[in-house]
């Protein structure tokens, strides 16, 4: 794919322009971790290309927590504007990847989801630094993307390399044409050079690559082995809801005046009620087996479906996990 | 062309509501709202409470869409304060429909428990619909006490079908009850059709569905033609939510009815 240079003091124009045409976010630091912001021409802009994926989850943008997706009687809905995301990991790619199979892959297709994703460019950017939390190689993802985005920035000693993904991607540098350059072949040499010193750092993060046939070890897995850390998990739901692929959710209906609104939210399946049905049979009664269905969810029935797993290996998890257990100590061990 | 908001559900007026046991109502709609075919089901929506997942209880030919539903929990403690001409909500069909193709020419074996005739009254509809397409229609059913015997005004007329040979048990008779007594594999220890080729279809709750179907199994009946309804918490009804997975299979999307070779490996699959 075709890749173009934009100068770093051209960075603060090209937003601008974008962010006529809708609303932006980008990453910028804050005590240590990355968060997603809103361009305001008003505050100043302070990028940052170079940590690991924002704090929050990007999921929001695409699958809200609270989402009213019918109204009675009447069902209206609010046109959505258009959005760029800048910044974005790998590891959040793979979350949308995972939705947009579920919510417009599998029919039937959500529309409110569809409108969302084609209202919203995602300008991607490579992961050169990964911490002790990352482990996306472990799930062969590369640190950077290759595919997913429209565009993908790799911070090379030129400046900002600009790699076209999508014809959206390839439309939005052609509207922009007079603040790039073609990219020279060292700026590619240098991008290689970049997105090789991230694998490596990360092969160092995570040395020992999960066995083989991981989802046939977890469809197979002897739940026993994974008690210590079931024994250890106080069920605050952190794991899940901070996941960037998780999608389970649940509707609920809630009268506003005269209107009621169909409201989908987030669930998680660690939620003791989770499957229970109404004469109250519960299929997942016990912890150890909704812990247990954590893991079949994402690495042996997702990749029974789809043949990527429903992980991305972006730390969420581990981090925000009350009790520190670590989902690749538990997979390692399978 | 507008999308389809898959998540907006048709409102639809209650026709008639007849009560059938005392925690057991059937709920006729004015009309049709969705087209189905016997085995789908649809998320029925108390305005302002919310919805829940029913498959109807008539006969996908009918011009309207009843339902036959037991009170267990917030929205159908509120379905049932409803009344004659109070509006629903329908969304569906969801699901895939009983292989009626594959019960052609064949003696079919059906059984339930409680409300679990609900939806076997509608597949029982429907093959009645084209009864000469099928060799014979058997009922079992079992109820806790003849007074929770559902569709008791329609029973009578069942029997005197040609071609439909139907038993009833309940677990605790009373002075006016001539029947069997026992839970519902009491009655079959006879199984009067050839096993081998027969496709047997159950429905009931849990329990009565793990036994039945032990019972089926030991009968001689082929894992791939035992269908079991797997109704679970089918929120979304779509086969995105997630609440309804059993195994690999989203009982919204692969289900409502799966064989018992889909979920015989699957731990406590009726729980």
């Amino acid at each position: 794919m075709k890749s173009y240079l934009l100068s770093p003091d051209k960075l603060l124009g090209f937003v601008k322009k974008l962010s006529k045409d809708g609303s932006l976010f980008y990453p910028t630091l804050e005590n240590g971790k990355t968060h997603l912001v809103r361009f305001d021409e008003n505050t100043e802009f302070e990028p940052n290309f170079g940590k690991i994926r924002t704090a929050e989850n990007i999921k929001h943008f695409f699958f809200p927590s609270r989402d009213t997706v019918a109204k009675f009687p009447k069902d209206k809905a609010k046109p959505l504007e258009k959005r760029y995301l800048l910044g974005v990991k790998n590891c959040d790619l793979r979350g949308i990847d995972v939705y947009d199979r579920v919510f417009t892959g599998w029919e039937p297709v959500d529309p409110l989801y569809k409108e969302r994703r084609d209202k919203t460019i995602v300008i991607s950017a490579d992961c050169p630094e990964p911490e002790d939390s990352c482990f996306c190689n472990l799930l062969a993802l590369n640190p950077y993307a290759d595919g997913i985005s429209d565009l993908n920035i790799t911070e090379v000693p030129n400046g900002l390399l600009f790699e076209v993904l999508t014809k959206r991607g390839e439309e939005i540098i052609n509207a922009h044409k007079d603040l790039f350059t073609e990219a020279k072949e060292e700026d590619e040499k240098e991008r290689t050079k970049v997105r090789d010193g991230a694998v490596k750092k990360l092969n160092a993060i995570n040395s020992k690559p999960f066995k083989k046939d991981l989802a046939a070890r977890v469809g197979a897995a002897n739940r026993e082995r994974i008690r210590d850390a079931r024994d250890e998990c106080v069920e605050c739901h952190a794991c899940l809801h901070g996941c960037p692929t998780c999608y389970c959710f649940l509707l609920g209906d809630y009268k506003r005046g005269k209107e009621i609104e169909r409201v989908r939210l987030w669930d998680a399946c660690y939620y003791a009620a989770y499957a229970r049905v109404g004469g109250g049979a519960n299929p997942r009664s016990r912890i150890d087996e909704r812990f247990w269905n954590r893991f079949q969810c994402k690495f042996d029935f997702f990749f029974g479906y789809e043949k990527i797993y429903a992980c991305s290996g972006c730390g969420r998890c581990l981090l925000g996990c009350s009790a520190k257990i670590d989902i690749r100590e538990i997979l390692w061990n399978l | 062309m507008e999308p389809i908001n898959p998540y907006y559900p048709i409102p639809v007026k209650i026709k008639k509501i007849i009560p059938e046991t005392p925690n057991i109502t059937t709920f006729i709609l004015d009309g049709k709202p969705i087209d189905f075919e016997a085995g789908q089901f649809a998320e029925l929506t108390i305005p302002s409470v919310g919805e829940a997942p029913f498959t109807p209880s008539s006969s996908p030919y009918d011009k309207d869409l009843e339902f036959t539903i037991m009170k267990v929990g917030r929205v159908t403690d509120t379905l049932f304060s409803l009344k004659e001409g109070e509006i629903v909500g329908v969304r569906g069909p969801f699901g895939k429909p009983y292989p009626l193709q594959n019960f052609k020419g064949k003696e079919v074996f059906i059984v339930g428990g409680g409300v679990g005739l609900a939806p076997l009254r509608s597949l029982f509809l429907a093959l009645l619909h084209k009864i000469k397409d099928y060799k014979k229609i058997y009922i079992r059913y079992g109820a806790r006490t003849p007074e929770d015997i559902v569709y008791k005004h329609l029973i009578p007329e069942w029997h005197k079908i040609d071609g439909v040979d139907m038993l009833l048990t309940v677990d605790v008779g009373d002075d006016s009850w001539q029947g069997r007594v026992g839970v519902v594999t009491v009655i079959l220890d006879e199984i009067p059709v050839d096993v081998k080729t027969s496709p047997t279809v159950v429905c009931g709750p849990p329990l009565m569905m793990k036994f039945t179907t032990q019972k089926l199994v030991e009968s001689g009946f082929k894992h791939e033609n035992i269908y079991l309804s797997m109704e679970k918490n089918m929120s979304c009804g779509l086969g995105k939510c997630n609440h309804c997975r059993v195994g690999k299979f989203y009982v919204c999307k692969d289900g409502p009815v799966l064989t018992w070779k889909d979920v015989k490996d699957i731990e406590e699959p009726f729980l």
